[in-house]
């Protein structure tokens, strides 16, 4: 093992990173591109604002721009640390908001390639963190993540990541997921970061190829605001018929 | 043709071994495609569509994984299947799957939409269990789906990919139902897996059956043919012939099926019926001819006989090509390669057995003995030469009344494609599949492909009328749609007091916002199978709980009337329509090769004769075999299948013989100047004991497929003992019978003189000893016929 990968211990790395990378409170655009195998494409445009609460909490506003005929559909996810994430959508074409209820992190987010795991901070305390076997070379940490239990892999629906991490600033570069073959199936890759001040940061493009179905994905975060200020109020289930 | 023999008798039989040996040591490099809708054309119209869809939506073949117990909600059995279910969710090759554990239930409770898993938690306590037998009661994915409603069975089903090699994601299946305990049977099933069973079972087959014709083939020689040189003769032919055309298939880059099975073992039949005519007919000449050197006596063999066998052979050859009228692809592939097999057969027996005789000096076989079998044949030959002569009129009569007796069987034939039922009840893949279509709805499916603006209210609703029509009819198991999912959330949004309760939403916007709904909530690839992403393709799929070819036909009728209310593309396909197509292309398959087979051997055995009504005569008793064979299919309840549709092109080609060496042995004798009856009765004493002895072998030689792991193999074994018979009866009772009766001037006719000849060189028999022991005038053909 290179003489960096003993220097720090490899959870400190994912939990700097993650840290890093939490916000207080977001505004942006989001477009969502969905690449098939076959070429075709589909794109979502939404508008997000997010805030993170005390104890972990965070709650996502999400309001659909494109396509046209589920614009104006609303959602509000609220990401509990411990337990399972809530969620409400309101439909403007049948006049109904109705409560989800996910329990599955390795959902895919929007029929996307990310999973609803990738789209929120990671839960660090679901899995074990060691360098892998290269971990310091050129510049970067190569962390294994490997999921504490059986349930917890099935709920992520991985055996193992490696995330990619840069030495200087604790950006993730690169996610590489294995399935319960030990084969690589999906790798994220991050294109281009936004910093923040107090060396915060966010992903602003990341990719997702699925190397079993073909399919790409691709998420553009575009209008970014990180200093937006927004009423508690603004996350609640009112709002989403607004 | 002796003189060459004899010239270069090591020369040909090293070639021969050659032949063998070569084409022998390919053999081993066939490779076995169990997959029968490579039966059928690639350009055949279900084929191309059934591949549109499945380019949409994937390969709908389906593993099926089965547990089985007295009550299935228990602890223990649901842990079991929990276990497996996620064990098989890891493998690469698999898909999607829907099990207990995948299945989700909509709700709508306190405004509050949850889309779950069947099973969050294991029950354990009774109040629980029975909180869950009645929530997959009200689960229409759950019921008769994963669960079944007497609660005694579940099911996983796994969609398979080519991400890896079929048999691999079986046997990791396969590994893993056998590293979990469960108290429950597990049976395992769906189109792979009788794939599968059919890989083994061939190659099973195929290293049990050809040993044990071979065996038979030389017990039945040695009985008849007494010395081991002799029965050695027509054996080599068979073994050469048949390797070289069972290594003609890795040559040609074709591949083993369940029809190739049978190509072997038609050889091992079919080969050693001229070698047999052959040593006997030496054998008989060398008892007679002390003192005649080998040369004189192959001389007098090959005169007597090469015409016959060379004609023999040529109207089996052309009644197996008729093969090659057929639509299903490993039939026309088995008439190649049997053709090819009865001429290498037919080539090295008019070659290599004269130059084997030679090179054993003629010592095949001892002289002087009056085998008591030849007098047991000698008695019964000539009663039954007796009878025939008697009462010509009356066999007709009840042949004709036999055939007409049969004929009515005809209306009751059934054909069969479904691939289960290749497999004889008890065995396992059987027995999964007929539980599969009791209790999951099947694993044979029907696709409907609708293509344009899914979301559109229009299109929506004539899906969905479609799927509820198909859900109400007998034989069809599960339907799955996009429109069934979508009245489920308008369940789980709305509440059953409001108008658009279990309904399609009205307005385009509507649908597309539910299917965003379901997006958040549940997982999008639960409706792969049913929606393309981008919305532009649906596919309703059809599971049949009956997949006979009647259930696919009216399911087909009700697709075609229901495609016409949705305003979009639509395409229908799957692989029980392509068995449907493959059920036509049997019909037509026989049809063509009988009438092309009857055609070519009617034209041939005119030529032969020389007189249309020789054609006619020696086609008869094929006519009433087939008929005879097709009536017993009819009355017994043996279906058409993939097997037994090449039944009657290979005995036209085989019983053909058994007609053209009696007719030629009864021209044999009355032109000698015999009368009607003593050219019955000596014909009968010169061929009738070879005729008798070829169909026994025949026989013998086909009966090992009663030993087959295939249903369909085992009933054509069945089969062509009824058939060989009736050919074989035909040949020696109703042909004598008929030319008793209406005296055809034909037989009348010297056939064995070719007739461009004879007008050259009226002596050309004389100057070539022994041209047929059935000779004209021949005085040793006379002596034989004494000997007799």
């Amino acid at each position: 093992m290179p003489l960096g990968a003993q220097g720090q211990d490899a959870e400190q790395i994912m939990n700097k990173s993650r840290d890093l990378s939490l916000l207080s409170s977001m505004k942006a655009t989001i477009k969502l591109s969905i690449t098939e195998k076959n070429g075709a494409v589909r794109n979502r445009t939404v508008a997000m604002t997010t805030k993170s609460f005390p104890g972990g909490l965070e709650k996502r506003f999400i309001r659909f721009v494109e396509p046209a005929d589920v614009r104006g559909t609303s959602m509000l996810v609220i990401d509990h640390k411990d337990k399972a994430d809530e969620m409400w959508i309101y439909l403007p074409a049948l006049k109904k908001t109705r409560r989800i209820v996910s329990r599955d992190k390795g959902k895919s987010f929007m029929s996307s390639e990310f999973s609803n795991a990738d789209m929120s901070s990671p839960t660090l305390s679901d899995f074990t963190h060691r360098h892998s076997a290269n971990s310091g070379n050129a510049n970067t940490w190569l962390i294994e993540s490997i999921p504490k239990n059986e349930d917890i892999a099935s709920e992520y629906g991985y055996s193992k990541k490696i995330s990619h991490i840069c030495m200087e600033k604790f950006h993730v570069q690169k996610m590489e997921f294995y399935n319960f073959d030990n084969e690589l199936f999906k790798i994220i890759e991050t294109k281009d970061i936004q910093s923040f001040r107090d060396g915060k940061y966010m992903i602003k493009n990341m990719i997702a190829s699925n190397r079993i179905t073909g399919r790409k994905s691709e998420i553009l975060f575009s209008n970014i605001d990180d200093r937006v200020s927004v009423e508690d109020s603004f996350f609640s289930v009112q709002n989403l018929e607004r | 043709m002796t003189n060459f023999i004899i010239k270069y008798y090591r020369q040909i039989i090293l070639i021969c071994i050659l032949l063998g040996l070569g084409f022998g040591s390919l053999i081993p490099f066939s490779e076995t495609d169990p997959e029968i809708r490579n039966y059928v054309p690639s350009t055949m119209e279900s084929r191309i569509l059934t591949d549109k869809i499945e380019t949409e939506f994937g390969i709908q073949d389906i593993v099926m994984v089965i547990f089985r117990d007295s009550t299935i909600l228990t602890p223990g059995n649901l842990n079991s299947i929990r276990q497996i279910d996620r064990d098989i969710s890891r493998l690469s090759g698999v898909t999607s799957r829907i099990s207990p554990f995948t299945v989700r239930t909509i709700t709508s409770t306190e405004g509050m939409m949850t889309a779950d898993p069947l099973i969050m938690r294991i029950p354990s306590d009774p109040n629980e269990f029975a909180a869950l037998e009645d929530e997959i009661l009200k689960n229409r994915f759950a019921k008769d789906i994963v669960i079944s409603s007497d609660m005694t069975s579940a099911s996983i089903t796994a969609t398979i990919n080519q991400a890896e090699p079929e048999k691999t994601t079986i046997q990791k299946i396969d590994s893993i139902i056998a590293s979990h305990q469960s108290s429950a049977e597990v049976l395992t099933g769906g189109l792979p897996y009788i794939r599968q069973h059919i890989m083994k079972d061939v190659k099973r087959d195929a290293l049990i059956l050809v040993p044990i014709a071979l065996f038979l083939m030389l017990l039945v020689l040695k009985l008849n043919l007494n010395d081991w040189r002799a029965v050695l003769m027509p054996f080599s032919v068979v073994l050469f012939s048949t390797a070289l055309c069972t290594g003609m298939i890795p040559l040609l880059g074709w591949k083993l099926s369940i029809i190739s099975l049978l190509v072997p073992v038609i050889l091992i039949a079919v080969a050693n019926n001229y070698g047999i005519y052959l040593v006997t007919r030496f054998q008989e000449i060398n008892q007679r001819k002390d003192e005649a050197s080998t040369g004189n006596m192959l001389k007098e063999l090959t005169g007597t006989l090469n015409m016959p066998i060379l004609f023999s052979g040529l109207t089996t050859i052309a009644g197996i090509l008729g093969l090659l009228a057929h639509s299903i692809i490993p039939a026309r592939q088995a008439g190649v390669l049997a053709a090819t097999g009865v001429t290498a057969a037919l080539i090295m027996s008019l070659l290599y057995i004269p130059a084997m005789i030679y090179a054993q000096k003629g010592q095949i076989g001892s002289k002087k003995q009056p085998v008591r079998q030849h007098f047991i044949f000698k008695t019964w030959l000539d009663k039954l030469s007796s009878v025939i002569v008697k009462y010509p009129g009356r066999i007709i009569t009840g042949f004709a009344f036999a055939t007409l007796i049969f004929a009515l069987g005809i209306t009751f034939i059934k054909i069969e494609t479904n691939q289960e039922n290749y497999f004889p009840k008890k065995s396992p893949v059987r027995m999964a599949s007929d539980l599969i279509n009791s209790k999951f709805g099947g694993s044979q499916t029907v696709s409907v492909m609708i293509e344009g603006d899914i979301k559109e209210p229009e299109i929506m609703n004539g899906i969905d009328r479609l799927t509820q029509r198909l859900e109400t009819m007998d034989g069809v198991g599960n339907v799955f749609s996009i429109s069934q999912a979508v009245r489920e959330m308008s369940k789980a949004i709305y509440t059953d007091s409001e108008n658009m309760y279990d309904r399609i939403p009205e307005t385009r916007d509507g649908i597309a916002q539910m299917f965003e709904l379901y997006n958040m909530s549940g997982d999008p690839d639960d409706f792969s199978q049913m929606m393309n992403l981008e919305n532009t393709s649906a596919h309703v799929l059809v599971r049949l709980s009956n997949p006979d070819n009647k259930t696919i036909n009216e399911v087909k009728s009700v697709i075609s009337s229901g495609i016409k209310e949705i305003p979009g593309i639509v395409t229908v396909g799957g692989y029980a329509v392509i068995m449907n197509d493959f059920a036509s292309s049997i019909i037509k398959g026989q049809v063509f090769s009988l009438i092309f087979a009857m055609l070519t051997v009617f034209i041939l055995l005119a030529l032969i004769f020389r007189s249309l009504k020789g054609g006619l005569t020696g086609t008869i008793p094929l006519a009433v075999s087939i008929v005879i064979l097709v009536g017993f299919m009819g009355f017994t309840g043996i279906a058409i299948d993939a097997a037994t549709a090449l039944l009657s092109s290979i005995m036209i080609g085989v019983g053909v013989d058994f007609t053209i060496q009696f007719i030629w042995c009864f021209n044999s004798q009355i032109v000698k100047g015999l009368s009607y009856e003593e050219s019955v009765r000596s014909s009968m004493r010169i061929i009738g004991r070879s005729i008798v002895i070829n169909g026994l072998t025949v026989m013998s030689g086909f009966s090992v497929l009663i030993f087959s792991g295939f249903a369909s193999i085992r009933f054509f074994g069945y089969l062509v003992i009824v058939s060989i018979s009736s050919c074989l009866l035909g040949a020696i009772i109703l042909v004598p019978a008929i030319i008793m009766k209406f005296r055809p001037q034909f037989v009348k006719k010297d056939m064995s003189k070719p007739k461009f000849i004879r007008h050259e060189n009226k002596n050309l028999t004389s100057d070539i000893p022994g041209v047929a022991a059935f000779a004209p005038g021949s005085t040793r053909a006379g002596r034989g016929a004494d000997h007799e």
